[in-house]
């Protein structure tokens, strides 16, 4: 690639993440020791976290991952090298958990700290700009989520982790950590879904007819620009007036609280990146194209269906991707007006200042973001691919 | 057979297209010129009922387009726009398949039907089927766009600057190929250009637009020999005028009696060529060849030169 430098051929990126693991290594602590789940904790770096040949094995790994990651080109080598980093510190920090907790003490928590999520970013940048370099295929990405998202769980039910603190806060809360689960999913999905409904129709619309569209982006862009705890807020007086004033609506569950304002509020902000999508998607359909398939006689409804709609796919799934990823992150805001889902976890955790349980609600929101991302960028990708 | 009466389209107070009159007979190719703006797309574009009409009507083989509904007369009629727009997302295959999809055919007699097309296009359906628009020249699209548009077998052909997107040598080439087809086919064309080369060379009778007007509709002799107006004389080119009217005229129109020495010329041959072979070999007169290279007489400077002049 560039042959003609001289010196050691550093590579940047590598450069940077070989730096950022020997800062986690060296500098800072690998997890904090706390004698209860509310009081400040101590960091324990990696030679005292796990058993002194454990604490080597790892420490020599990281090392020589971080050393891979400046010197080695082959994104392959690269890749194996993070996949071995990350298969040494998973473990290890349920270990150090075990540990480092004294026999027959359930009120002392250990959690990961500073050292091992920094090399948990670094080992993630490293094999994300692998896979990028790889270049890998739509299927090939998702196989590779598929992989990962399966590798924690395995980790998860092997009881590895079981020691950690946000594991032992979800132990006390299993049953409701799998009904916010459900409910967070509902919000975020069941609000997209809507937006579907109405936007694409509506983007259709806003194409065809020319007058409606600057007013119909501009209503949903003042929308967007309503701050979320403001927007849940204002739907609360009338949903609630709704209720009271209708025994259907309340029948329905319509209530100035809980799901049906949250709902209500992520449906909104869905709707503009959806029709606005819908708009651009359809007018980047080629004139000549469209005038081609009127001329040899297609009708209104075979040339949207055979030629619009598939032409303009990749963009209007862009928008379902902002969409998603957007509505799974601000579901959390929703269990402010007692709507559930993790933000459920997150709440509860601000007020008892407990951050394992901000983390047990935070962590999996992360993590569905991400894979909801990865998973609409192979879709969107694939039906460029057939268009 | 086409007739155009009284052809009118007003968007607001402007006329685009104002009261045309014209007739193509069946299996001719007639070329709508004009400068831009002057109305010839519009023209066209009334035919298939793309635009509709403010006034008059357009009868195809004696029926009304207005009695069909536009779906199924844009179905028998084919259609040629600059630019092609084939369908990004389909293989070659399947975009000359539009239209015989629409009618319900079935799947082997569609394919039977695109393959057909494509070698008649030359272009192996091995190599060519599954390709998508973007893998192709210029060149390669613009034949897919005239195969889909003769795909179920129209009796009509509209045309819309078919050859404007390419250069000048694939375009003589695909010119040549068109011609070639439609005496093949006999499939009726109005083509519509603002090039008077391809006017010239395609068309059987000509129809000059100027300012939402028909100007004139005649053959291309008749348009060189008897303007109807100025606008047409400058339109034809004053210049390129002689040299116009002798490559519409054929090399027996000047056959005389007797040999020549040097490279025989084909009697199919027009006049234009011959002159341009007698400048640049240096002589006076050339033998004239039949097809199988038969000598049937020769050919002079003088003999043709008379040709160049509109008849006294």
């Amino acid at each position: 690639m560039r042959p003609l430098r001289s010196g050691l051929p550093l590579d940047p990126l590598g450069s940077v993440i070989a730096i950022l693991i020997g800062v986690a290594l060296l500098a800072a602590p690998f997890v904090t020791y706390r004698a209860n789940r509310i009081v400040s904790g101590e960091g324990r770096m990696l030679a005292e976290a796990l058993p002194v040949l454990v604490a080597a094995a790892v420490f020599a790994v990281a090392f020589g991952a971080g050393l891979a990651a400046a010197l080695i080109r082959n994104p392959l080598a690269r890749l194996a090298a993070a996949l071995v980093g990350l298969a040494a510190i998973f473990p290890a920090v349920g270990l150090s958990a075990v540990f480092l907790t004294p026999s027959g003490n359930s009120f002392a928590r250990i959690s990961p700290s500073v050292g091992f999520w920094l090399l948990t970013l670094s080992f993630a940048l490293l094999a994300a700009d692998s896979l990028t370099r790889l270049r890998l295929g739509p299927w090939a990405r998702l196989a590779a989520l598929a992989t990962a998202f399966g590798a924690v769980a395995l980790l998860l039910l092997s009881g590895a982790w079981d020691g950690l603190s946000i594991l032992k806060e979800y132990a006390t809360r299993s049953d409701s950590f799998w009904r916010e689960a459900r409910q967070h999913l509902f919000l975020a999905l069941g609000s997209l879904a809507a937006a579907c409904l109405v936007g694409l129709p509506l983007g259709m619309l806003c194409h065809r007819v020319r007058a409606l569209r600057a007013g119909i982006l501009q209503a949903l862009n003042v929308i967007q620009t309503i701050p979320s705890i403001a927007l849940f807020g204002l739907l609360m007086v009338p949903l609630g007036t709704l209720a009271a004033a209708s025994p259907l609506a309340a029948g329905l569950g319509i209530r100035g609280i809980g799901a049906a304002p949250a709902l209500l509020a992520l449906f909104l902000y869905s709707l503009l990146p959806i029709v606005a999508n819908t708009v651009l998607g359809l007018n980047q359909v080629p004139a000549v194209v469209v005038d081609a398939a009127r001329g040899m006689g297609l009708s209104a409804r075979q040339r949207l269906v055979q030629i619009e709609i598939p032409l303009s796919l990749p963009i209007i799934l862009a928008g379902i991707r902002i969409v998603l990823v957007q509505n799974l992150g601000l579901a959390t805001v929703a269990a402010l007006i007692g709507g559930g889902g993790f933000g459920t976890f997150v709440f509860q955790g601000i007020g008892q200042s407990a951050i394992d349980l901000v983390l047990l609600g935070a962590i999996p929101t992360v993590a569905l973001s991400f894979a909801a991302a990865i998973i609409l960028d192979a879709a969107t990708e694939l039906a460029k691919g057939s268009a | 057979m086409i007739e155009i009466e009284h052809l009118t389209r007003r968007y607001g107070s402007t006329v685009v297209v104002d009261d045309v009159s014209l007739r193509v007979e069946e299996g001719a190719i007639a070329v709508v010129v004009g400068t831009s703006g002057a109305g010839k797309s519009t023209l066209l574009r009334m035919i298939n009922r793309l635009v509709e009409p403010s006034a008059g009507r357009v009868l195809i083989d004696g029926q009304d387009t207005r009695t069909v509904p536009e779906d199924e007369l844009r179905h028998r009629i084919g259609y040629v726009i600059q630019g092609y727009g084939l369908f990004p997302h389909r293989t070659v295959a399947e975009n000359i398949a539009t239209v015989p999809r629409l009618l319900g055919w079935g799947s082997k007699r569609i394919a039977a039907r695109v393959n057909e097309l494509l070698d008649l296009f030359q272009l192996d359906p091995a190599e060519f089927a599954r390709k998508f628009p973007h893998q192709l020249s210029g060149g390669q699209q613009q034949r897919v766009g005239v195969a889909r548009a003769l795909a179920a077998r129209p009796a009509l052909l509209l045309m819309d600057e078919p050859f404007g997107a390419l250069d000048a040598v694939i375009r003589a080439k695909a010119q040549e190929d068109l011609l070639a087809i439609q005496r093949r086919l006999g499939t009726t064309i109005v083509l519509v250009t603002h090039d008077m080369n391809e006017a010239f060379q395609l068309g059987d009778r000509i129809a000059v637009m100027d300012q939402a007007r028909l100007l004139q509709y005649a053959t291309p002799t008749e348009l060189l020999t008897r303007p109807a107006e100025d606008f047409v004389e400058r339109l034809v080119g004053t210049v390129e005028r002689p040299f116009r009217l002798l490559s519409l005229t054929g090399v027996q129109a000047a056959l005389e009696p007797g040999g020549a020495e040097g490279e025989p010329i084909a009697l199919s041959d027009n006049l234009q060529n011959a002159l341009s072979q007698l400048v640049w070999s240096g002589r006076e007169s050339l033998p004239v060849a039949d097809p199988n290279g038969v000598i049937v007489g020769r050919i002079s400077v003088g003999g043709i030169l008379a040709h160049g002049r509109p008849p006294a």
